[in-house]
């Protein structure tokens, strides 16, 4: 076990707390900027959807993980960030600033619904984004030469000093940088004033306001940037699926994002990467299930990826709610521990009675 | 006077829940609100915090009126308080409760928080060194790190104490702040609240049933039965107070002798 001797207030507030993350993370880094030279490009493309779904994953996080706030509407986020990012590179925009202002459409959606949100929560939250989803899908499917309606619209892929962004590599580099860049904003949120009132707010709404937190400006801000990193997910996206169309963004996308962070770990952003890597190559593993279940004949059932992703879900919810970084926590203190480990130190404690709602 | 409350009342349908309450805190006391159970105490408090808005009367703290200022605000302006079962950060630390006490005092917005930009590191460290004056006296260091979840309910209530006071407040509202400590914590607190009260100049009302402690500590008690102030003034007063002899321990039907009104 490693005890950190902490000798000033900002070591507490540093990225890093010792020099073993600094190597290891390090390392991490290095093995992801040679990786592309070492992989066939199929899975230079697979890994780059790894790191768009945990973009993405990194703004539901935020909302669900550390804010508290159930949604089931975020595939329309990822719409409208793709939608707008075509539209704008259509119209001969260049690439960053299409990507930047496919965020801010996404973000300003999100802080109206959040803003229109704010007096629920749970399942209440969960049936208005979903409602809120189904509207954004449908102003999709008639939104004329914009979206294209249900044929779709072709994606304009720029290109970048010659090459073209769906290049494997530069698509690679693009998706793994703009990850870096959401997961050091989100790490910074964190440690300051603003990720403690979400997390102030998921825990308890009476006294996130007693201490001065504005709830209801908290709530937007939570849902404006996760929208926004989720839009940006979506325009990244966009790039990657060629051919948008409405599909694409349906409620099993939504599903998907929540599978990602509970899969992952709630409040956590090693969750994210976590339920990112599961989610991004869940497909594949279905795939080839579909090819054992053939011999069965039960390969041709409706819906049984959806079906999978349900009890996925469940299963996670049942055995290990707090996902597969609470798993990995769980390991490290059984080797930091060792022989004294205690199943009961990760038991959920009892809760005291708590304080009635007055709101 | 830092705070002044008259003729506050507020109804939940039926029930009339508080009455004309009126009374008057200044700077530097301790001021206790008792009574029994469904008196209509934390309703008071609920209504200080501006959970509730009352249905008739007014607020007021260092000469503002705060009757319709936002909840949110409350703390801002120097009012922090505490919860009857407390209400903490389960899954954080005590360092991470503490500092959402200096959620008011952030000078930072959500850009300089995203890029964490050296203002924000700045603040962080100032944060760090106020909490840390807090847990000093307290004497919450060995709790430091501790996950709330994981410290003893006695503990808890400290940390509550900790973060209320995180916020710098001029008026700190306590509401049964000795419930479930054994008679040694609730000692101690006797301790922290006089050291609250000299050391940081902080006013303290408090809601509480322990009598030892409220005649410890109280410069004056309040008295309170279904929603209504039976009597103000001096713990011993109090105490022996016929009114509220009866409404603690019950009483005849026949009027109670005449006695002098309690000092205000």
């Amino acid at each position: 076990m490693r005890f950190v001797l902490t000798t000033r207030y900002a070591q507490d507030v540093a990225l890093f707390r010792h020099n073993g993350q600094r190597f290891w993370y390090g390392l991490l880094a290095i093995a992801l900027l040679v990786a592309p030279w070492l992989m066939t490009n199929f899975y230079v493309g697979e890994a780059a959807m790894v790191f768009i779904w945990a973009i993405a994953g990194v703004g539901v996080m935020l909302l669900v993980g550390y804010t508290g706030l159930v949604s089931l509407g975020h595939a329309a986020f990822l719409a409208i960030g793709a939608y707008t990012h075509a539209a704008l590179l259509r119209y001969g925009v260049p690439l960053p600033l299409a990507l930047l202002l496919a965020t801010g459409a996404a973000a300003a959606a999100g802080a109206l619904v959040g803003y229109a949100a704010l007096r629920m929560t749970g399942v209440y939250l969960a049936v208005a984004t979903l409602a809120f989803e189904r509207i954004v899908a449908y102003l999709v499917e008639h939104g004329g030469a914009l979206t294209g309606g249900v044929r779709g619209v072709a994606m304009t892929q720029p290109q970048w000093f010659g090459i073209s962004v769906i290049h494997s590599h530069f698509f690679y580099y693009l998706c793994l940088g703009v990850l870096a860049l959401c997961i050091f904003g989100a790490v910074n949120l964190l440690r300051s004033p603003t990720g403690r009132a979400f997390v102030a707010v998921r825990d308890s709404e009476v006294c996130a306001e007693s201490m001065g937190v504005h709830l209801a400006r908290t709530k937007t801000v939570a849902f404006a940037l996760s929208a926004a990193l989720t839009g940006l997910a979506g325009a990244l996206m966009a790039h990657k699926i060629g051919h948008l169309v409405p599909e694409a963004f349906g409620v099993n996308v939504s599903i998907q994002l929540l599978l990602l962070v509970v899969v992952g770990g709630l409040g956590s952003l090693h969750g994210v990467v976590f339920g990112a890597i599961f989610v991004g190559f869940l497909p594949q593993i279905l795939a080839l299930a579909r090819d054992q279940l053939a011999a069965f004949g039960v390969d041709r059932v409706p819906g049984l990826e959806v079906g999978a992703y349900g009890a996925i879900l469940v299963l996670f919810l049942i055995f290990e709610p707090l996902g597969v970084y609470g798993r990995w926590l769980k390991i490290r203190a059984w080797f930091d521990e060792f022989p004294l480990y205690r199943k009961a130190t990760y038991k959920k404690q009892k809760s005291y009675l708590r304080t009635e709602r007055v709101h | 006077m830092l705070f002044e409350a008259r003729d506050l009342s507020i109804r939940f349908g039926g029930v009339h829940a508080v009455r004309d309450v009126s009374f008057a805190i200044e700077e530097g006391e301790v001021f206790s609100i008792i009574g029994p159970n469904g008196a209509g105490k934390t309703t008071v408090f609920n209504l200080i915090s501006r959970f509730y808005d009352p249905d008739g009367g007014t607020l007021a703290f260092r000469g503002e009126d705060i009757t319709s200022t936002p909840a949110h605000h409350v703390a801002e302006l120097g009012i922090a308080r505490t919860f009857q079962n407390t209400e903490l950060f389960e899954r954080e630390t005590v360092l991470a409760n503490l500092l959402i006490g200096r959620h008011v005092h952030r000078r930072t917005n959500l850009l300089k928080d995203l890029l964490f930009l050296p203002a924000a590191r700045r603040q962080e460290v100032a944060f760090r060194e106020k909490v840390e004056e807090v847990i000093d006296l307290l004497h919450l260091q060995s709790h430091r790190r501790a996950l709330v979840g994981s410290l003893p309910y006695g503990a808890r209530k400290m940390v509550e104490i900790a973060r209320a006071l995180c916020t710098e407040p001029r008026l700190l509202l306590l509401d049964e702040p000795s419930s479930g400590l054994n008679p040694e914590e609730t000692e101690d607190l006797a301790f922290w609240i006089e050291d609250i009260v000299a050391d940081l100049g902080v006013t303290i009302v408090m809601v509480e049933h322990d009598m030892n402690l409220v005649a410890t500590v109280s410069n004056r008690v309040l008295a309170m039965a279904d929603g209504s102030v039976l009597a103000t003034g001096e713990p011993a007063a109090i105490q022996s107070h016929p009114e509220v002899l009866r409404a603690y321990l019950g009483g005849t039907d026949e009027p109670p002798p005449a006695v002098a009104e309690a000092a205000p």
